[in-house]
C-alpha cells in the first residue's frame, strides 16, 4: 500500500482519522502506533521484527545513556574538583562506548541487510583476480520497508541523547511511535526527535484547517506523482533499459525526463506524507524548497532532500569537522599551508564521509558511490576555485544578484543535476558512463520537437499533460521561492478563489492522472532505498 | 462554529458532487458514442451501453474464459438468439456485479450465463476491499472509468480489434497434452469469501429483474480440476441454481485439445468455441423460452455482423 493508492487516502486514513478522533485525548498516541504497525505489516509483513528490534534498541540504549548521566552527577555531587574531571572523564567513556554499541549494531543490521551483497560480490570479484575463493555467497535477502529511513531517525535520537540536547523517552510504546509513524517509515522526512516527538504524543483534536489543509496537500502530491511522474516512468524505463540502442538527444531527454520523474514523484509522495502529519495535526519536516533554483551544486543539495542533507551535516560533518585529527591538521596547516589550503583540505576531510555515505545510503552499488563522489568533487571544486571566481566577477564588473547571471547559473546547475541524476539512474556506474559519453555521439536539437520522443511508450496527450503539468509546478514553485509555500497558504484565501483551487486540483487529478485501465502502478522510487 | 463547519463541508462536497455528476454525464455519453474507440477493458463496458436499448436477451459474464468460450454470432446463426459476452480479461466478482448493473440499465435479458472463473479470483483482503469501493465508484461516476477519454482529442480515435458482440475470434492453435485433469475426489476447493458475497448480490439482482442465472464452467484444463467441479456443484444446489461443468462433457462436446485452445488449454480458441456454443445454444432452447430474431428488421445488423464473422472465419 504505496501513499499514492486509493486504499491509503480514501480507506486507510479516513478509518485512522476516525478512530483516532474516537479516542480519548491520552491514547490517541496509542491509535497512530497500532495504525503505524499495520501500515508497516500490510507492506513488510513479518519483517516488523526488525523495527520492533530497532525501536527497542534504541529505546534501551536511550535509557542507559540517561542512566550513565544520571550516575554521573550523583558521582560528582560529592567529588573535589579534580575528582569530578576523572569522573567526567570516565563517564564520557562509558557514554560513548554506549553510544557506539547502539550504533554499531543498527548499522550492522542495514550492512547485512542492504550491503551484504555487494560487499560478498565484490570481495569475490577481487579474489577472483588472484585465483582465490571466497567462502560467503550471495543470497536473496528481503528488507523491510525505510530501513533506511528509520535507522538514521533512531541513531539521530541516540546521538542527540548522548549530547544532552534531549530527554531519553522512557516509554517504549511512544519510541516505537517516534520511529514508525506511518506517513513517514516509508520515504522520510527523516525526523528528528526534537521536531516530532511532542506533536505526536499530543493527541490533538482533528481540526477542520488541518483536514483541509492536509487533504489539499496530499491532492497537490498525488498531482505531481499521478500527472507527471507516473507518465514519465515508461519513456524513462524504456531508453534507461536499452541505452545500448540510443544516443544523441534521446539520451540526453531521458536524464531530464528522469530528473523531473523522481523530483515529482519524491516531492509528491512528500506533499503527501506532510500532508497525512497535517490531519492529525502533526507538523512534518519539509523534504523540499524548489530544487531547481539553486545557483550551485551545493545549494541544490540545502533544497533537496533536506533532511537526509541535515543529518549528515548534523552527525558526520560537524561530528569530523572537530574531530581530534581534523583540529590537528588545522592547527598544522595554519602554520605550514597557509589559510586557503587549510580551508580546503579542512573541507575536504569533513565532506568526504558525507559524500560517501550519501551514495551508499541511496544503495549498495557503484553508480550511487559515484553519484556521492560526484557531488564531492563538484562542491569541493566550488569551495577551491571560490576566489578566483569572485576576482573574474569583480574584474568583469558582474553582480551576483544580477537576473542573467542568475538564470546562467541555475542553468550550469540544472546541468550538474541531470547529470549526475543520469549516472544515478543508470543500471550500474559503466552504463552511465555509456549513456553520458552517447550524449555527444549524433546529437541533433531537432530531436527534441520532431517527433522522436513520442516513440517511448507516451503518446501525443500524456507528453501534453506532462508538460502542463510541470508548467503549473514550476509557476507554483516559483511563486513559493519569492512569497513563500503557496500550497500551505492557501487556507488563507477567501473561500470562494479557495474553492475554486481545490475543485480544478481535485478535478485534474480525477481526470488527467494516469490511473485506471491502460495505466500501471508505479512504485516509489525512494521506498526502494 | 460546528454547524458552520458542516454546512461549509456539505456545500463543498454538493459542490464537488455535481461537477463529478457532470464530467461523468459528460464521459459516459462519449464513450458510447465512441464506444469502438474505448481501449483496454472498460471497452466491454461501453460497447454493453451502445447497444441498442432491449435488444439483448442472453448476457454472458465472467473472466476470459467467457469470452473465449461462448461466441454471440454462432448462437444468432444457429437459433436467432441475441446474446452479448460481457467478459473481461481478469474480470473481478465486484466488476462481474456492476457489469450486470450497467447492462441492466439498457437491456432486459431473459437469461445471464455466468462463467465460473471469476468465483476463485482473490487478489487478498485489501485489494478485494479497494475493488468493493472503486467498481461503486465507476459505476455511479463513470468519469473514474473513462476519465483518459480526453486523451482521444491529441492521439486520434484508434478502434479496437473487431468484436461480435463482445467476442474475438482468435484462431491459433496451441494445443495442451489433452491429459485427462477432472479426476474425481471427494475434496472442494474453498470459494472465497468476496465471490460469495458478491454472487448473492448478482443471484439477487437476477431474480429481481426475473432473469435466469445459468453458472458455466468453461472447459480449461489449466483453471479448473474437481475440487472446484465440488464446491460449484454444492455452492449451485444449495443456491438452487443450474451449474453445467462442461468440463466433464468435453467429449460429448467434442473438445479436442490438440485443436481446440490458442494457449496451452488455458482459453479456448475459436473452434473450441463453436463447440461450446453449439452445446450451450441446444441447452438453453431445451430449458429456456429465448426468442429467435431471425428476419426482425431491428436485429438487421445482427446479420450483417454474422455475415462478416463468417467472412473473417473463412480467411
Amino acid at each position: 500500500m504505496a501513499y499514492n493508492a486509493s486504499l491509503y487516502i480514501f480507506i486507510f486514513l479516513p478509518i485512522c482519522l476516525a478512530v483516532y478522533q474516537m479516542t480519548p485525548e491520552k491514547h490517541r498516541w496509542k491509535v497512530l502506533l497500532g495504525f503505524s504497525w499495520l501500515f508497516f505489516y500490510m507492506i513488510s509483513g513479518k519483517l516488523i521484527v526488525y523495527l520492533l528490534g530497532t525501536t527497542l534498541l534504541t529505546h534501551y540504549i536511550g535509557i542507559w545513556l540517561t542512566w550513565l548521566k544520571t550516575r554521573e552527577q550523583m558521582e560528582i555531587g560529592n567529588a573535589d574538583r579534580m575528582q569530578k574531571k576523572e569522573i567526567k572523564k570516565k563517564y564520557q567513556k562509558k557514554r560513548r562506548a554506549v553510544l557506539f554499541l547502539g550504533v554499531l549494531i543498527l548499522l550492522s543490521v542495514l550492512a547485512c541487510l542492504k550491503y551484504y551483497n555487494f560487499f560478498v560480490h565484490n570481495t569475490e570479484m577481487i579474489l577472483d583476480r588472484f585465483s582465490l575463493a571466497f567462502p560467503l555467497e550471495t543470497r536473496q535477502v528481503m528488507m523491510p520497508i525505510g530501513i533506511s529511513f528509520y535507522t538514521l531517525q533512531a541513531i539521530a535520537y541516540m546521538a542527540d541523547v548522548y549530547w544532552g540536547k534531549i530527554q531519553a523517552e522512557e516509554n517504549p510504546g511512544r519510541m516505537a511511535l517516534f520511529l514508525g509513524f506511518f506517513p513517514q517509515i516509508m520515504e522520510g522526512p527523516i525526523c528528528r526527535y526534537s521536531d516530532t516527538a511532542e506533536s505526536l504524543y499530543q493527541g490533538k483534536s482533528l481540526r477542520y484547517e488541518n483536514i483541509s489543509d492536509g487533504y489539499v496537500r496530499i491532492f497537490w502530491g498525488l498531482f505531481k506523482k499521478k500527472i507527471v511522474a507516473d507518465r514519465l516512468a515508461a519513456p524513462v524505463g524504456v531508453i534507461f533499459g536499452h541505452y545500448t540502442q540510443y544516443h544523441g538527444a534521446v539520451v540526453a531527454a531521458a536524464a531530464v525526463a528522469y530528473t523531473v520523474q523522481l523530483y515529482m514523484e519524491f516531492s509528491g509522495c512528500m506533499d503527501i506524507v506532510i500532508g497525512s502529519g497535517k490531519l492529525f495535526g502533526i507538523s512534518l519536516p519539509e523534504n523540499f524548497r524548489q530544487p531547481f533554483c539553486a545557483r550551485n551544486a551545493s545549494e541544490f543539495w540545502r533544497r533537496w532532500h533536506i533532511t537526509l542533507g541535515t543529518w549528515f551535516k548534523t552527525y558526520i560533518f560537524y561530528p569530523v569537522s572537530v574531530s581530534g585529527p581534523v583540529k590537528r591538521w588545522n592547527q598544522y596547516g595554519r602554520k605550514h599551508a597557509g589559510k586557503y589550503v587549510t580551508n580546503l583540505v579542512t573541507s575536504a576531510l569533513a565532506l568526504f564521509p558525507v559524500w560517501l555515505c550519501n551514495g551508499l545510503w541511496h544503495g549498495a552499488k557503484w553508480s550511487y558511490i559515484f553519484y556521492g563522489m560526484y557531488y564531492f568533487t563538484l562542491i569541493l571544486l566550488g569551495t577551491a576555485v571560490k576566489p578566483v571566481r569572485e576576482r573574474i566577477l569583480q574584474a568583469c564588473h558582474i553582480r551576483e544578484d544580477a537576473p542573467y547571471w542568475r538564470v546562467l547559473q541555475i542553468g550550469k546547475t540544472w546541468v550538474i543535476i541531470f547529470t549526475g541524476e543520469l549516472f544515478f539512474r543508470a543500471d550500474g556506474f559503466r552504463a552511465g558512463l555509456h549513456m553520458f559519453r552517447s550524449i555527444f555521439r549524433g546529437f541533433d536539437i531537432r530531436q527534441f520537437w520532431d517527433g522522436t520522443l513520442l516513440g517511448f511508450g507516451m503518446g501525443r496527450a500524456d507528453l501534453i499533460a506532462v508538460a502542463a503539468g510541470c508548467i503549473v509546478v514550476a509557476v507554483v514553485g516559483s511563486v513559493s521561492e519569492r512569497k513563500g509555500n503557496v500550497i500551505g497558504r492557501l487556507g488563507k484565501v477567501r473561500t470562494p478563489l479557495r474553492w475554486c483551487a481545490y475543485y480544478a486540483l481535485i478535478l485534474a487529478v480525477f481526470l488527467f492522472a494516469a490511473y485506471g485501465d491502460g495505466y500501471q502502478a508505479v512504485d516509489l522510487i525512494y521506498a526502494g532505498f | 462554529m460546528k454547524m458552520k463547519i458542516l454546512r461549509r463541508c456539505t456545500a463543498f462536497f454538493l459542490i464537488l458532487g455535481v461537477l463529478l455528476w457532470a464530467c461523468s454525464v459528460w464521459t459516459d455519453r462519449l464513450a458510447e458514442d465512441m464506444a469502438d474507440s474505448v481501449p483496454g477493458r472498460n471497452h466491454t463496458v461501453a460497447k454493453i451501453s451502445a447497444e441498442p436499448e432491449n435488444t439483448v436477451d442472453l448476457l454472458i459474464l465472467g473472466d476470459s474464459e467467457s469470452h473465449t468460450s461462448m461466441s454471440p454470432m454462432e448462437l444468432w446463426g444457429e437459433s436467432g438468439v441475441s446474446a452479448y459476452v460481457c467478459g473481461q480479461s481478469g474480470q473481478r466478482i465486484q466488476e462481474t456485479y456492476y457489469m450486470l448493473k450497467k447492462a441492466l440499465q439498457t437491456q432486459s435479458p431473459k437469461a445471464v450465463i455466468l462463467e465460473t472463473n471469476v468465483m476463485f479470483r482473490d487478489p487478498g483482503f485489501f485489494r478485494n476491499l479497494q475493488t468493493c469501493f472503486a467498481e461503486p465508484l465507476r459505476y455511479y461516476m463513470p468519469v473514474f472509468r473513462y476519465h483518459s477519454l480526453w486523451k482521444m482529442i491529441f492521439d486520434g480515435q484508434k478502434n479496437t480489434e473487431d468484436d461480435y458482440k463482445g467476442f474475438m475470434i482468435r484462431n491459433a492453435v496451441d494445443p495442451c497434452d489433452g491429459e485427462e485433469y477432472m479426476k474425481e475426489t471427494t475434496e472442494r476447493q474453498e470459494i472465497p469469501e468476496f465471490a460469495r458475497i458478491y454472487m448473492e448480490k448478482i443471484t439477487e439482482l437476477c431474480r429481481k429483474n426475473d432473469i435466469s442465472l445459468v453458472l458455466m464452467s468453461a472447459p480449461s484444463p489449466k483453471n479448473y480440476n474437481y475440487r472446484k467441479h465440488n464446491a460449484l456443484q454444492e455452492y449451485a444446489d444449495a443456491q438452487g441454481l443450474p451449474y453445467i461443468d462442461l468440463n466433464l462433457k468435453t467429449k460429448e462436446i467434442g473438445i479436442d485439445w490438440k485443436q481446440d485452445s490458442y494457449d496451452k488449454g488455458d482459453h479456448l480458441n475459436v473452434y473450441g468455441a463453436q463447440k461450446v456454443t453449439a452445446y450451450m445454444g441446444k441447452y438453453l432452447k431445451e430449458n429456456y423460452d429465448l426468442p429467435d430474431h431471425r428476419g426482425d428488421p431491428k436485429y438487421a445488423d445482427w446479420d450483417q455482423m454474422e455475415k462478416k464473422y463468417r467472412e473473417k472465419l473463412n480467411l
